[in-house]
């Protein structure tokens, strides 16, 4: 599937498809992709982990926030080409139904999820921030937080869920 | 409250972990890729269609326009007046003309574009005014007025005559957009015996299978509705949106197809909040009671129909408010434009009005040298007084307590007073009163259905959707107080027209109502019932035992769990054990359409600053007082108030889908700012006032749009305490705060001795 072809400036480009490898949530996974597939249909539609949402398009909602070699970033603005080789985290690696994490708990405890379609993204989002700045201060949570929209719960939920979970985590 | 707050909601671990497969991440063998091509231009004949380029191209298995329905070319909840696929004409620019689905998303765009549609454009009636001009094009046969709606009650020439104060305002109200994180969408399923599966949301599952039956001209036995659960709807998702494209592309190309709007597609198709101008003329004697209140709306509902009589007829409704003013005058006009479809959203008309009426009192208040909150208690409604059509309601004296709240509210100190000589501090609050239920004279069926599962669990199952809002969680929790049972007792089945009863549409806040009455109309033949059962199987007096956690108790044992479900089940057949239920929403006994019986109160108090060198408005508090009956789940009650205020406060200080001849300015989240978490004020407050008058038997009254309501109004009076500018137009713009400021010589430098050190 893969063809190179030279570009204006005599530059090998790649192109169609090819195998594209990274890690997802710690496990190799290799997919046959165009380098300029977004990752979050990688994500959802190849690989059904559907846990990563889609909702803006272009980086302003977070709803589909995942972690690239553990830095928070939109899935919706990465390509494939910008993955091969890394670690992506998902929602799916953070915790399980059986198994969820202090962060998770703290959001079913405080309210800081209605409709939930923003919560993957937004759980992402405090795991990361909780992880740089495990005592963070309303400002701090808010700054973590500005990312993410959440249409539902009027962030009260969730800021009471990021505070719960930074009690708890120490 | 009853439950601890922590109670954990049903839906919580497949939420918060993902793991949560919402209607539009379903995927199934063979699934193709649907898309809709929409209009160009807002307002143009069709002159031809020609599809026959997209449909060579490789990969597509269908392409559709009008000559591909097989039923009615139409969809509209009441009045089916938009065309699933346009024929000859299109009325804004998120008009279906052709629809394809192919193998992938990239051949379905390829088609899209290769669908050739030859276009004469006509005159785009982007406004009320346009649209009423005499000489206007006509949108629609009958003219472009989708609906008038009238109330008068004694005589407003008398009763202005007798006012010594009278204030007049235009209010004008924007286009909010309801900004749901997952757009509309799902996916659509062929079945072996001919019939459809629908894989999408909605909030009334049945009327989608009416409206589809009626377009695919198929029995509605051979559709079936999946339209649970949802990422956020607010009133959003009530219409068919992508359903009849979906099904009518699933039918053609026997295969299942996903359709899923992206979110440009999504504010170009989707419905919005009706703009309205709103004009109000109010009096009041020397004493501050007001004897005359005169009002005129006009509401721009967009190219069709959709539920925008009923929002009309709301707002007039709610025109008067609490405030059972002897003389009044109303008038509604609905007009179609060529902008884009306003419709349901949470509030349904109440919080324009509420703005406007509030803003009303706050004015005609400062003009007879009292607080506002001594006018509002003047004039306040008494338990038993009728409705605001002069309809009997249940009694109810919610809109004293919240005024009460509100009125104490007012007199907390500002959080920092005359600390920064540019930042200007101020408080405001109002009230609202909001009619639950579909109003007299429309149909409004409820019911549900209890049953022992052959797994022995206790089903629960009504015709509700779970978009966020917490019905789930509700229902869980009547369930636990009416029968004792632990929440793994309980399977709730809701969302699924092949599984559920009729219980009428989740909207108009009547959804909690609704599953307490319910299971009250049900919880004693279906004790019964497990407790004979148990009584045959165990050969006990029936006397003798009672439901707990687990199953059936005896009194005296310990442990005291005797015969739990499970076991029960196992000596029974399936719908051995099964009750139903079904009744109507209450409705007013007089015969006066429209009219609601069950209402709800919000009472709010806004803290804002104000800095003068940038004009930004920032809400620093924001509390609620909220009478709605008994609170069934706390963390949800709470979350709709809180989520409702900071929609509200996106409403009254941020959110405008601006359209410019008939193209909306905005086509995402980058141009249209709904409220971050940088937005939320320092201190939200909820507070229930959960008594209700003595013998009330209605339970709890449901709170989906009363935290939306009163919010605006309150901000815009604590912006007015600050700067002295009464906002008339909503969002309030920073230009606008720049502009008053500068007239009333507010800035620093217009008052040189006042510079910070200097």
């Amino acid at each position: 599937m893969e063809q190179t072809r030279k570009d204006s400036r005599g530059i090998e480009r790649r192109q169609g498809k090819y195998a594209c490898t990274f890690h997802v949530n710690g496990e190799e996974v290799s997919i046959e992709a165009s380098p300029m597939d977004r990752v979050v249909d990688l994500l959802r539609d190849r690989m059904h982990e559907t846990g990563t949402k889609i909702s803006c398009g272009i980086g302003r909602c977070g709803a589909c926030s995942i972690w690239l070699d553990g830095r928070l970033t939109s899935s919706c603005l990465l390509l494939a080409y910008q993955v091969e080789g890394k670690e992506v985290t998902t929602i799916e690696g953070i915790g399980t139904e059986e198994r969820c994490s202090i962060v998770q708990e703290a959001f079913m405890n405080e309210g800081g999820f209605q409709c939930g379609y923003c919560t993957p993204g937004m759980i992402m989002a405090t795991e990361s921030l909780l992880r740089h700045t495990p005592d963070p201060d309303d400002e701090q949570i808010r700054e973590g937080l500005s990312g993410n929209i959440c249409r539902c719960t009027g962030y009260s939920g969730i800021i009471r869920a990021v505070r719960a979970a930074s009690v708890n985590l120490q | 409250m009853k439950q601890p707050e922590y109670q954990r909601r049903p839906d919580a671990a497949p939420k918060v972990t993902g793991a949560l497969k919402y209607l539009t991440d379903r995927f199934e063998e063979n699934m193709l890729i649907g898309k809709v091509l929409r209009s160009e231009y807002p307002h143009a004949r069709i002159k031809k269609i020609d599809t026959s380029a997209a449909e060579a191209l490789p990969g597509i298995h269908a392409v559709l326009t009008h000559h591909d329905v097989p039923g009615l070319n139409r969809f509209g909840i009441v009045t089916p007046d938009q065309p699933v696929f346009c024929e000859d004409r299109v009325r804004y620019t998120g008009d279906a003309v052709a629809a394809v689905a192919a193998e992938s998303a990239e051949a379905a765009d390829q088609a899209l574009a290769a669908v050739i549609v030859e276009y004469e454009p006509l005159p785009v009636l982007d406004s009320v005014e346009k649209a009423l001009d005499p000489e206007a094009e006509l949108l629609h046969e009958a003219g472009n007025i989708l609906h008038e709606a009238y109330y008068t009650r004694g005589n407003l020439q008398e009763g202005f005559a007798g006012c010594t104060s009278i204030v007049e305002e235009t209010y004008q109200l924007p286009r909010q957009m309801h900004g749901y994180m997952e757009t509309e969408g799902g996916v659509v399923v062929p079945e072996k015996d001919g019939g459809i599966s629908v894989y999408m949301a909605t909030q009334h599952g049945f009327k989608d299978r009416f409206q589809l039956s009626r377009i695919l001209d198929a029995p509605e036995e051979k559709i079936r509705i999946i339209s649970s659960p949802i990422g956020g709807s607010f009133g959003g998702k009530d219409e068919l949106n992508l359903q009849p494209y979906g099904a009518l592309l699933a039918l053609k190309a026997g295969l299942p197809v996903r359709v899923h709007n992206t979110r440009e597609e999504s504010v170009r198709a989707g419905l919005k909040r009706h703009p309205m101008a709103i004009t109000m003329r109010t009096g009041a004697d020397e004493n501050g009671r007001v004897l005359a209140h005169e009002t005129t709306i006009y509401a721009d509902t967009g190219a069709y129909a959709t539920l925008g009589p009923a929002i009309l007829e709301f707002a007039v409704e709610h025109a008067s408010g609490l405030y059972p003013i002897p003389n009044i005058a109303t008038t509604g006009v609905s007009v179609f434009t060529n902008n884009g479809v306003a419709g349901e959203f949470r509030g349904f008309g109440g919080n324009q009005v509420t703005f406007a009426l509030e803003g009303q009192m706050d004015r005609l208040a400062e003009r007879l040298g009292m607080e506002g909150a001594e006018l509002r208690a003047k004039n306040m409604r008494k338990p038993s007084d009728a409705g605001p059509l002069g309809q009997e309601i249940a009694p109810t004296d919610g809109g004293r307590m919240i005024l009460e709240d509100v009125t104490a509210w007012q007199q907390l100190p500002l959080s920092n007073a005359g600390e920064t000589p540019w930042v200007k501090n101020g408080r405001g609050g109002a009230v609202s009163m909001h009619g639950g239920g579909l109003g007299y004279g429309r149909l409004d069926p409820s019911g549900g259905r209890l049953a022992l599962t052959k797994e022995g669990k206790l089903e629960a199952a009504f015709g509700f959707e779970e978009c966020g809002q917490g019905i789930a969680a509700v229902i869980e929790t009547v369930m636990k107080d009416t029968f004792s049972c632990h929440e793994e007792d309980i399977e709730i089945t809701i969302g699924d027209t092949n599984k559920v009863p009729v219980s009428g549409s989740t909207t108009a806040s009547r959804g909690t109502g609704m599953v307490w009455t319910a299971v009250e109309n049900m919880k004693d033949s279906f004790r019964r019932q497990l407790l004979a059962e148990a009584s045959r199987v165990t050969a006990t007096a029936a006397a003798d035992l009672y439901l707990g956690a687990g199953g059936v108790h005896k009194i005296g044992t310990e442990p005291s769990l005797f015969l739990s479900y499970k076991a029960l089940a196992e000596y029974v057949q399936e719908g051995d054990i099964e009750t139903h239920t079904a009744f109507d929403f209450p409705v007013t006994p007089d015969e006066i359409d429209s009219g609601h019986y069950l209402y709800s109160f919000g009472g709010v108090s806004a803290e804002v600053e104000v800095n003068l060198l940038t004009g930004t408005v920032r809400v620093l508090d924001l509390k609620q007082s909220v009478s709605a009956g008994p609170v069934m789940y706390p963390q949800g009650y709470r979350g709709q108030i809180e989520g409702g205020g900071i929609m509200a406060l996106g409403y009254t200080l941020m959110e405008d889908a601006v359209m410019d001849e008939g193209r909306y300015q905005t086509e995402n989240f980058d141009t249209y700012l709904m409220p971050g978490v940088k937005d939320l004020p320092d201190n939200v407050t909820v507070k229930p006032r959960e008594e209700v008058m003595e013998g009330d038997i209605h339970g709890p009254r449901g709170v989906g749009e009363i935290g939306t309501i009163a919010v605006a109004p309150a901000i815009a009076e604590a912006i007015y305490q600050a700067i002295g500018a009464r906002p008339h137009k909503l969002p309030v713009s920073r230009e606008w705060v720049l502009q008053q400021i500068q007239q009333r010589g507010l800035l620093p430098w217009n008052k040189p001795e006042k510079i910070p050190g200097g």
